[in-house]
């Protein structure tokens, strides 16, 4: 006994763990990501056919986010080790030690498995069983495998970011629908151009490289990379017309819809033709900042057309 | 109880933000309740009560 309280009154505090505030915990569930994931999911719930009651919307609503608060933890204790050598993420609190590794490993794990078997238990087991499949593809495909060894792990793991408003829409309905799938594509494609706009910042490309993350801009350059965003960013116009075609939207969406991506085009375009300097540089942060917007705006009209009563079109698929 | 019975890694600092994050859980835990206390009676809908046995 007396070993076990010398050892107690010697150990540093920092060794025990337990350092951790309420608002380090907080941050560990990437407060930032867990809001558009809130947006999104809640988007999929009033987007799909049918109705739910509102506390049941509201059950699911929490469950999503709390798992996407659970991936985002146990997307920071596997990443310790490269968050702390890039200047972007070394705050973090796993890095900076307030947190150790296995207190974020427990968070994460707790936190996954209650979101999982409440929307799975309170809502339906297929959203639970989407919701389950999605915190395992953030952390075991894209963080545990992807982020590390292949310059695609954006556009791969691009997936379990746009699965939320796939997992609300199916809280709904019971069942993955084409409607949700256009959702599901509309953030998938969105995902490459938004991130290699940011990966191909100065400072951020450098912590990349620095951290040997395999970013696109790193291994195959920044050329390379633009040609890719403006080819994505082509892409991804088309995809946005597809709630229109599953009569999921109508005419207000599918015009406001095509003029945004005529100025995401705009912004592809000018990051492909601006390629040294400042300008470049600008480009780069303009499309980054336009492309968060633009994704807002997208899931704000479905919203905004529900809101108002719009009619959507007849569903041309499915 | 002696003295080094009464000595614990943690200061006065590490005290109050366990204290805070306890607090904190204690709030989640209630609000726990209260989910599958409504959800549960939102489930079983207004017809509960005139159910056949």
């Amino acid at each position: 006994m007396s070993d076990l309280n010398t050892y107690a009154a010697d150990t540093p505090a920092t060794a025990e763990g337990g350092q951790g505030s309420v608002g380090d915990y907080f941050a560990l569930l990437k407060p930032r990501v867990m809001s558009l994931v809130i947006f999104t999911a809640f988007v999929g719930i009033i987007a799909a056919p049918g109705a739910v009651h509102p506390w049941i919307g509201f059950v699911a609503l929490l469950a999503i986010a709390v798992g996407a608060g659970a991936a985002g933890a146990l997307n920071m204790w596997y990443d310790a080790d490269i968050d702390a050598m890039m200047k972007r993420t070394a705050k973090r609190p796993v890095p900076k030690g307030v947190v150790l590794p296995s207190e974020a490993l427990g968070f994460g794990l707790t936190l996954a498995v209650g979101s999982v078997l409440v929307l799975g238990l309170l809502v339906n087991v297929t959203a639970g069983a989407l919701l389950a499949f999605t915190i395992f593809f953030y952390i075991a495909i894209y963080t545990m495998w992807l982020k590390r060894l292949t310059p695609q792990n954006i556009v791969i793991g691009g997936a379990a970011g746009a699965f939320p408003p796939m997992v609300g829409w199916v809280s709904v309905t019971g069942s993955v629908d084409l409607g949700s799938i256009a959702l599901f594509l509309i953030i998938f494609m969105w995902t490459p151009p938004h991130f290699w706009a940011l990966a191909l910042w100065k400072k951020i490309n450098a912590d990349y490289t620095n951290a040997g993350v395999p970013m696109l801009p790193v291994v195959a350059g920044p050329d390379e990379t633009r040609r890719q965003i403006l080819i994505y960013t082509l892409l991804l116009f088309p995809i946005t017309l597809l709630p229109s075609l599953t009569g999921t939207t109508g005419l207000f969406y599918t015009v406001t819809t095509a003029a945004l991506g005529v100025v995401f085009i705009y912004h592809a375009v000018q990051v492909y033709r601006l390629r040294e300097g400042v300008e470049a540089e600008t480009a780069c942060k303009k499309l980054f900042g336009f492309s968060t917007l633009w994704l807002f705006l997208v899931f704000a009209l479905i919203l905004v057309e529900r809101g108002l009563g719009l009619p959507a079109f007849a569903p041309v698929l499915g | 109880m002696n003295d080094a019975m009464t000595k614990t890694p943690f200061g006065p600092e590490d005290m109050s933000r366990r204290k805070k994050r306890a607090a904190v859980m204690a709030l989640i835990l209630f609000a726990l309740v209260v989910l599958f206390f409504v959800t549960t009676i939102v489930r079983l809908g207004s017809g509960v009560a005139d159910r056949a046995f």
